[in-house]
Formats: structure tokens, sequence, C-alpha cells
């Protein structure tokens, strides 16, 4: 839980960095980056020299956004495993030998099985990337911006409010639980339902304070948030050269054409 | 301007939380309502705000405190909530802050306007673009206190307002408190604070007004205070 | 079962932003036209609950591993279906677009697999069909049975659910070469273990609301809660144990798909690292536990049900058999809820 709490943290204080990156619209960003990872989803089972090149993209934003490329990688221990555990399947069903590389030879499954796992590592860089340059209210907004019902809106921004919160309250029940249990690793079974039961209870009241508390402001099914950043010429460039990039990498396999350079 | 008439109220029946209560309060007055935990202090503000509704009759500047006045007599008021948390919902100090004027269709300028003159007021201008998750309990109490300003309210409530503040944070608050002009009433166990706050002091026990008067008085009666579970506050020992 | 975005092909993961597109708007709709707004401080709180909730080390009695709770069941029952299913939408949005926990472009599909099944399958034919019923006869403790039953199914069968639509998610895409019905005998066991898990943790805490607040549970304030009647024990275990015996044999055979031997050694061995992942030692945010902890855990799940499908036979006897013992131990759980629903109550009259 604390260290829940520390990524908590973390995230909140890469989002609220100075650098070029950060200062792009957020909407901006968020298109780049959807559009960024369909591609890289786009691109074929077994085209992993076409799909190498895209690595450079979300290299380049994190040099620009003075964010290290390792920080994104303790979330692959969450996406990677099913992912792998998907692609380490491909080599076992699919031996076609596709080329050899000093007598031994490469299946198909063995290059498909790289290449699912490398989109795998492209798409979090890329989606790391977004959240750690762009605060959350932010996205909300670009996410409003585009149409998402704003009731939605509303209700991410006031469970976002609210997570930090609940977590802490969690936290501190969980070290009070250990104190008085020691050796025990999680919680025990006679405490599965009040445990969380009791936090439950104490968050009704608490959602009917918090009721109150807009209606004592004069709330009536309207939420206003701050406008977001105007897009500006630097967006439409940063947009332009990446959709660019992505079209480039997509169309043109990179990986073949300078490998053929020096392979003749 | 604020009269409370023959009022009683029970979440259950035949157990009166509020038992026929009258008092007023003037405009501009600060009044410290005091008792022991589960007197009734935090019914008589839901019963003032509309939050509750009992029996007899509230009135504000003649407006009787009803769900056909409720917009009415809310925008009047002001009601700092004894946990921060719950008070501010938005992201940010800076919303939080434009909640209630955006609602009463003041304009984003104007707002912000407000806004910011406010924090200037209280020394709080580099929390306007804080997010509220991040700031510090003292903060988050005074950027509460900043949120209801925004309203501009004539009467300002407040919950425990020094609960769980450092000496240092709590002498700003009580600062804070005193350079206000609004008609104030304030419930607290902190005796100092209200001392130190508040011209008169209302006392109650079991639902009913046991004593009303200067808080200077009322304050530095032990008997009184010990008999309903307080003590003398510091400054009168 | 957080899906990546390199699992989906763009059609499919499009798709599923559709489908979950629209059962959010549906849900929306609802809420408007019910003038359910004061209910969004309620979402909004109990999803950073749920949030939080899903961080929490559950100990599972005599493996000395832990589970983890994911929430739809929970959720609706005690927000309804709409309320809920939005609910675990926000929680699911947050953790992709605040943590960049599941794919962006799989949040559609994560939706749906995680959210829809446990908010409207879940509530709809599960949660209120079984409050509603006459199940364990009157009184108290047989409505206290019936939520026990419901969250237990609903979590069950909403994560095989689950489970399914990410196998067939997957091969839509054409990103394995598993075939379609090994990749499902994998999953879904794995899913059985994490939906009882998941279904224990979720009844206990109903149970403990409903034991302190039983208003706030959806359609149990319709059915009203009775006085204590006259508890009749035979019939309770009886219809726990025929709902154990009917989840365990008949998912095991569902289940089975077409395994021979050698892709049942295999899973033996890779599956492990997956079912880690996968909620019953999710190691979601962070919790800690050094590898050896890991290596250990991954032992004990992968034995939760040994052997589930014998190696040799391809027969449905076979499945049966190791689904019948698999129900056998959906018995002996449901006994042990049965001592703690006397624990509650011991609690409450004390």
């Amino acid at each position: 839980m604390e260290k829940a709490l520390a990524e908590l943290g973390h995230m909140d204080e890469m989002a609220v960095m100075d650098s070029p990156v950060h200062h792009l619209n957020a909407g901006a960003k968020l298109l780049a980056t959807v559009i960024y990872i369909i591609v890289v989803m786009s691109f074929d089972k077994y085209s992993l020299s076409g799909l190498v090149p895209m690595l450079l993209w979300p290299v380049f934003m994190y040099q620009m956004s003075g964010i290290h490329v390792s920080t994104c990688f303790y979330k692959l221990r969450i996406v990677l495993p099913l992912v792998m555990a998907v692609g380490l399947f491909n080599p076992i069903f699919d031996r076609e030998i596709m080329f050899t590389i000093g007598g031994v030879g490469v299946s198909g499954g063995v290059i498909s099985m790289i290449t699912l796992m490398l989109k795998g590592v492209l798409c979090l860089m890329a989606s790391f990337l977004l959240v750690a340059t762009t605060p959350f209210d932010s996205i909300c907004a670009a996410l409003q911006r585009v149409h998402m019902p704003k009731m939605l809106v509303t209700l991410l921004l006031l469970t976002y409010r609210y997570v930090g919160v609940m977590t802490e309250e969690l936290a501190v029940m969980t070290d009070a639980y250990h104190l008085r249990a020691p050796g025990q690793k999680g919680i025990q079974f006679s405490a599965w339902g009040s445990f969380l039961g009791q936090v439950l209870l104490r968050s009704m009241d608490r959602a009917q304070e918090l009721y109150s508390s807009m209606l004592l402001r004069g709330y009536h099914q309207h939420f206003h948030y701050a406008p977001i950043k105007k897009f500006g010429s630097e967006d439409a460039i940063y947009l332009a050269l990446s959709i660019a990039f992505f079209a480039a990498v997509k169309m043109i396999n990179f990986g073949e054409l300078l490998g053929s350079m020096f392979m003749r | 301007m604020i009269e409370f008439e023959h009022v009683s109220f029970e979440y259950e029946k035949g157990k009166a939380v509020i038992d026929d209560m009258s008092f007023s309060i003037d405009k501009g007055e600060s009044v410290g309502l005091i008792g022991a935990n589960g007197a009734g202090k935090s019914t008589i503000m839901k019963l003032l705000l509309g939050l509750a509704t009992g029996s007899g009759r509230i009135s504000i500047d003649g407006t009787d405190v009803n769900s056909e006045n409720l917009s009415k007599i809310r925008k009047k008021m002001g009601f700092v909530l004894q946990n921060s948390d719950n008070q501010m919902f938005m992201p940010t100090v800076y919303e939080d802050m434009m909640f209630a004027p955006l609602n009463y269709m003041v304009s984003r300028e104007d707002a912000e306007k407000r806004v910011d003159a406010i924090l200037k007021s209280l020394d709080l201008e580099e929390l306007k673009y804080k997010y509220n998750h991040k700031i510090s309990g003292g903060e988050k109490r005074m950027a509460a206190i900043a949120t209801i300003l925004a309203m501009e309210p004539e009467i300002i409530l407040m919950d425990e307002p020094t609960s769980a503040l450092d000496p240092y944070n709590r002498r700003i608050v009580i600062n804070t408190i005193k350079g206000l002009e609004q008609t104030k009433i304030i419930t607290s166990h902190d005796l100092d604070m209200i001392l130190d706050t508040c011209e008169r002091v209302i006392l109650i026990s079991k639902g009913k007004v046991i004593a009303d008067g200067p808080a200077d008085k009322i304050l530095s009666d032990k008997e009184l205070l010990e008999k309903h579970r307080m003590e003398l506050p510091l400054g009168k020992q | 079962m957080h899906m990546a975005d390199a699992l989906l092909a763009p059609a499919v993961a499009g798709a599923m932003y559709v489908a979950s597109g629209a059962a959010a708007g549906v849900s929306i709709k609802k809420l408007k036209e019910d003038d359910n707004t004061q209910k969004l401080p309620t979402m909004a709180v109990t999803a950073a609950v749920v949030f939080a909730g899903q961080m929490i080390n559950y100990t599972i009695p005599g493996t000395g591993s832990s589970g983890h709770m994911c929430g739809g069941m929970l959720l609706t029952a005690l927000l309804g279906p709409f309320a809920g299913f939005l609910s675990m939408i926000v929680v699911l949005a947050i953790q992709c677009l605040f943590f960049a926990d599941g794919g962006l472009m799989a949040l559609g599909a994560n939706i749906w697999n995680m959210a829809f099944y446990g908010c409207f399958v879940g509530y709809y034919l599960i949660w209120k069909p079984i409050i509603h019923s006459k199940w364990f006869g009157e009184g108290k403790s047989a409505l206290r049975s019936r939520i026990i039953v419901a969250s237990i199914l609903g979590c069950v069968i909403t994560l095989q659910l689950g489970a399914f639509s990410v196998v067939l998610e997957t091969s839509l895409s054409g990103i394995t070469e598993l075939p379609f019905g090994a990749f499902l005998a994998l999953m879904q066991p794995i899913h059985l273990a994490i939906g009882l898990v998941e279904g224990l943790i979720t009844a206990a805490v109903l149970c403990f609301v409903f034991e302190s607040r039983p208003e706030m549970l959806m359609d149990v304030d319709e059915v009203g809660v009775p006085l204590e009647a006259k508890r009749s024990l035979n019939s309770t275990v009886a219809i726990l144990a025929i709902v154990a015996l009917v989840v365990g044999g008949g998912l095991s055979l569902f289940a089975s798909g077409n395994p021979d031997g050698l892709e049942w050694a295999l899973f033996g061995n890779a599956d492990g690292g997956y079912s880690t992942n996968m909620g019953l030692d999710e190691e979601n945010f962070g919790v800690e536990s050094s590898v050896a902890e890991k290596a250990e855990s991954v032992q004990e799940k992968t034995s939760f049900l040994p052997d589930y499908a014998f190696p040799d036979s391809e027969s449905a006897v076979g499945t049966s058999v190791s689904g019948i013992v698999g129900a056998a131990m959906v018995a002996a759980l449901a006994v042990l809820i049965s001592i703690a629903g006397k624990f509650f109550r011991k609690k409450n009259n004390a």
C-alpha cells in the first residue's frame, strides 16, 4: 500500500514537470499516442524489421520530456506476463523456418513472439509517456473535448480526487492491522468482510457529506472545469511530424532497407 | 438575522436531538456553539443549512428555511466542513474555489478575479494551481476556508475549524477567522479558539440551550463547563 | 486480467470500444432518466474504495498465498448495474490513464471483459434473480445465504465469461498461434480459482454490509430484511453443495477444450508467470513480494487444482473428475463461509 501511495505521488509529480513535451496540448498528445499505438498494433506478426524503427519515437519523446525511459519499465511486470504467456507458444506451434543465421534456423514463431513482445513494450512506453507528461485533469479535459459524456468526465475527476484519500485510509488500516497481527502477510479470513466493509460504510457517509458540500455551493448537475490550454502551432507541428513519422515507418520497411544495404 | 423558534428534531421517534430550541443571532455577530459530543451542534448546522428538516421555524433574514427557499438561503451561507477532503472535491484549489461562483452564474473572468483577490488576502497565492490531494493539512484547511469565501456568503458556518492543526496553522486559521466580517457560527471543542474568535457563546446540552451570553462570561464559569463535560480554556485558568 | 494493446488487432480493439461505449451510453442515459445525479459522489467514492481495495492482500486460508478483488460484482451489488458499470469503467480508466496499467487501445476490451460481465450479467442473471428467489427459505439467514451464493456464483461466472472474452479477442486478433481450444483450456481453470477467491471476498464484504446497513444493497431493500426465522441448516448446506457441484463440474467440462499431453505439460510451466499476474497474486501496484515468495505462490497456485485434467485422458469424464474434486473444495469453502457467517452473527449479537 505504501508503494502504491508513493507511485500515486510519483505520477503526479512527473505530470507537472516542466519540459517541451509537458507543455504540449493534452488532446494533441492523446491523439498522437492513440495513433502511435494503432500503428504499432497494425504491424503484421512477422514484420519485426518494420516495427523496430517505431521505437525511435518514444525514445526521442522520453529524451525531450526529461523522463528517464527506465521509469516505465517497472510497469512491464503488469503488462508483459500475459503477452509473454501468449507469445511463448508461438515458437512451439509455428516451426516453419523463415531464415537461418549462422546455420541456426529461425522459425516464424520466434519472429512473431519477439514482434509481439516488442509491440507490448512499445505500446506501454507510449501510454506511459502520455500519462507521465500530462496531468490527469488535462487528459479528462481533452476527453471532454472529444465529446466523452460529461457525466463520465465528472465521475473520473471525482474518483481521481478520492483515490488518494481512500488509498491512504486503507494504507493506515493495513498498518494498524499488521501492527496487531505480526507475521501475517495479508488479511486473514475472519476479517475479509469487515476490513473493506468498514471502509465502504464510512465511505457512504463521506459521499453524503460530499454531496452536501456540493449542494451547499449551488450544485445543479454541472461541473465547471478549467479550460485546457489552447491548441497552438507547436501542437500542430508536433502532431504533423509524429504522424508523418508513423506513416513513413508503416509504409517503408526501414529495417529491411538498412539491412539490405549492408548485407549485399 | 438568524432565528430559531421552538425548533425540534429527532432522527428516531422519541429521541429528540434538538428539543424545543430557540435563539436568535444578529448580523455581524460571531457565535461559538459549544457542547459535549452528541449535544446537537452538528444537527443545528444541518437544520440551518436545510440539510435536515425538523419542526418549528428557522428563518434567515425573514426567509424561512424550507425546501422552496433552499437555493436562496444557501447562497447566503458558507459552510466550512470539518473534513476538508470532503469539502474540496475538485482537482485543484483554483477549480474548487471557482465551483460555487460558476454555479451562481458569475462569469469566469469575474470569478477568477474574486478567487485571486481572496487568495491574495489570505496569503495563499502559491496554492492556486496546486492539487487538492497534494497539499498539507494546514493548507487544506485554509484552502477550504478560501473556497467558502469565494461564495461571498453573508453567514459563515464552521465545524471544528482548528481540529488536527499544528499550533502554527491553528494560529493562522484563528487570525483568518478574526479578520472575517461576516456573521459567524463556529462549533468547536477548542474553547481557547472560541474565546479568541467569538464574542458570544451558546452552550448546548442534550438538544437544549443551557447558557447563552458573552463568551468571556460563559467560558470562565468553571462549574457550568465541567457539568457539561468541558474544561476552562487555558486562557482562563 | 488486464489486456495489453499488443494482444489486440486495431479492428478488434475498436469493436470492443464500440461495444463498451454503447453499454456506457445506455448506462448514462439510464442514470439521467432516473435523475440519479445525486448518486455521483457515492459512485465516485465507492469506485475509489474499490480502486484502493484491489491492492489489499487477502490471505487464502490453508494455502499461505493471497488473493485479490477486482470489484465488478461488488459494485453492482452496491450501486446497481448502471451506476456500477460506470464506476467500474472509472476504476479501469484511472488505472489506464493515470497509471498506464492496461493498454490505452485495450481499454474498451478491458471494460467489456471486467466491467460489463461483472455488472450486467452479474446483476440481471445472478444477483437480482437469486436475491428475489425463495432459496434457503424465509428469514434473515436465508437472505444472507442468498447473498453469499449470488456473490460466489456471480464472480465465478462473470470471470469465466471475462476469461473467455480475453481468449476470443486475442484469437480474433491473430496474435497467437495457440489453438483456440487450448488457449481456452489454459485460461478458464485459472480464472475458476481466481473467481472463487474473488467470490468469497465479495461475499464476506457484502455480508458485513448486510449486517450493518442492509439498505445499501441492491434488491435487498426491495425484498426487505425479514426477522430471523428458524434456519433450516440442511437445506442451506444442500443447496450450497448443489451450486458448488454444478459450478465445478459444469465449468470444467466447458473448460476442457482439447488438451493433449504436450500442451498440458507446457501449461504446467508456462502459465505460472501468467497466473501470478492474473489476480491470485497480482502484484498490481507494487505490493512487495520477494522472488522466493513468488515462486512459492506460483507453485501453490498451479497446484490449487493439481492435474486439473489428467494429461493423457481426453475424455470429458477425466475432466469432470477433477471438476468434482474442485467442486468438493467449493463445498468445503462454502462450509467455511457459513462458519464466517456465524462469526458475523455472533459479533452482531454481542
